[in-house]
């Protein structure tokens, strides 16, 4: 590495901060293995502003957590890893057979409980006008069923909530679609009360069966960066009318 | 402090020899402060405590790299917990559902404000305190945003309603007068 001190230095801090873009911070994760004077600015950086960590406040003992860890450790190829460059290991340490684990279940219901409604979802869309060109019903954490959102492939969609959504106040709820990793999520416009809503969104590709449909909460006006900033609310997979 | 870092830097050296107990260890003098760490950056409790998870057994499958060169045992335990945060949020983790109960919790947990505020807790006698403190309200409000919040430029220019050049800037050149004040 030919660059000088000040640019160590400022690449080991943005390293540490998390500023550098995926393919940098892998480069730049192999580099400190080869390179004395990257390690040592990288730890230099740590270690200023390990004081800010520090102030973490620590809340309740993390319940079973420990026991979460010692139960990975336990499973033979966790033990035997091989090495990788320093924080790039992309490790599964959910426990393989793990029935406690509620994630499973949320899949297993939230499937069930899609195929449900899809069923209604569409039949009832069916019968409304002009036909969507995909449907996707969005659920919320537990797999229930929370809204509809019927995407009519000429920038406008309809999006109809199922529940009575409270946001709080200085905040809306905002509509995304992926319509391809390319573009990456796109607004579809505010929903700001649980009621049905037609949105006229920007003029996009054709939605596609499995496009991902999803609500966030963002502040009032909406999102700042155009992405979503804000916790989802639900979220769900497109189909298409048969 | 410095039997903290020592007891870190054993604990880490057991890990490399596979005793189990060292692990236990750092779990117990770290974990509830990672997880925290974590929190600040995920926001929802429950990834955090997956992303410990997986550090910690990072931590033990890696030990043997730790190193003196490679800063204190107790910087190097937390970037691998820091590190796997920015991952999960970097992949788009963070916008993940919140239980409807959480929505009012939406307005205590102003990030931003908490993140920009939360320097003035470090000891008077702190350096990086002192560094802070010579900063523009701009910078330091940046900085701070990055490191306790995980933002990325993008999110900060965004949040405080600058072009994504203007947010950059004020990183950079706010890291620049920090390494300067603190070297």
């Amino acid at each position: 590495m030919s660059a000088g001190r000040q640019d160590i230095d400022e690449l080991a801090d943005e390293y540490v901060l998390g500023l550098l873009d995926a393919a940098d911070h892998v480069r730049i994760e192999a580099e400190i293995e080869a390179d004395a004077a990257l390690r040592t600015a990288v730890a230099a950086s740590r270690d200023r502003f390990l004081a800010l960590d520090l102030l973490a406040k620590p809340g309740a003992e993390p319940e079973g957590l420990w026991s979460r860890i010692a139960a990975t450790l336990d499973e033979p190829k966790a033990e035997g890893l091989p090495e990788a460059a320093d924080g790039v290991s992309h490790i599964s340490v959910r426990p393989a057979n793990d029935n406690s684990n509620a994630g499973w279940r949320r899949a297993a219901l939230s499937g069930i409980a899609a195929s449900l409604i899809l069923a209604v979802g569409l039949g009832w869309s069916l019968l409304s006008q002009p036909q969507p060109r995909v449907v996707a019903v969005l659920l919320d954490n537990a797999g229930e069923p929370q809204a509809i959102v019927e995407d009519f492939g000429n920038a406008s969609a309809r999006v109809t909530p199922l529940v009575d959504f409270t946001v709080p106040d200085g905040r809306t709820m905002q509509v995304w679609t992926l319509p391809s990793k390319e573009l990456g999520p796109v607004s579809l416009g505010l929903l700001p009360r649980s009621q049905e809503a037609v949105l006229d969104g920007p003029v996009l590709p054709q939605p596609q069966e499995a496009q991902l449909y999803e609500i966030t909460i963002e502040q009032a006006g909406g999102s700042p960066t155009g992405r979503p900033t804000g916790p989802i609310l639900v979220k769900g997979f497109a189909k298409m009318p048969r | 402090m410095q039997d903290h870092q020592e007891r870190l830097a054993d604990a880490l050296a057991g890990c490399a020899k596979g005793d189990r107990n060292a692990l236990r260890t750092i779990f117990e003098l770290e974990g509830a402060r990672l997880v925290a760490v974590a929190q600040r950056i995920l926001r929802r409790r429950e990834l955090a405590e997956d992303v410990v998870q997986e550090a910690f057994i990072q931590i033990w499958t890696k030990a043997g790299q730790y190193a003196p060169d490679r800063g204190s045992a107790r910087g190097w335990i937390y970037a691998i917990a820091r590190n796997r945060a920015l991952n999960l949020v970097r992949d788009g983790k963070r916008l993940e559902f919140t239980e409807p109960d959480n929505l009012a919790d939406l307005h205590d947990a102003e990030h931003m404000d908490h993140a920009a505020n939360v320097w003035a807790d470090l000891d008077r006698q702190n350096r990086l305190r002192e560094c802070l403190s010579r900063l523009d309200e701009t910078k330091r409000r940046s900085i701070l945003m990055v490191y306790i919040s995980g933002y990325t430029h993008g999110e900060i220019a965004g949040r405080l309603k600058v072009p994504l050049g203007t947010a950059k800037a004020w990183v950079r050149r706010g890291l620049a007068s920090l390494r300067e004040c603190m070297a």
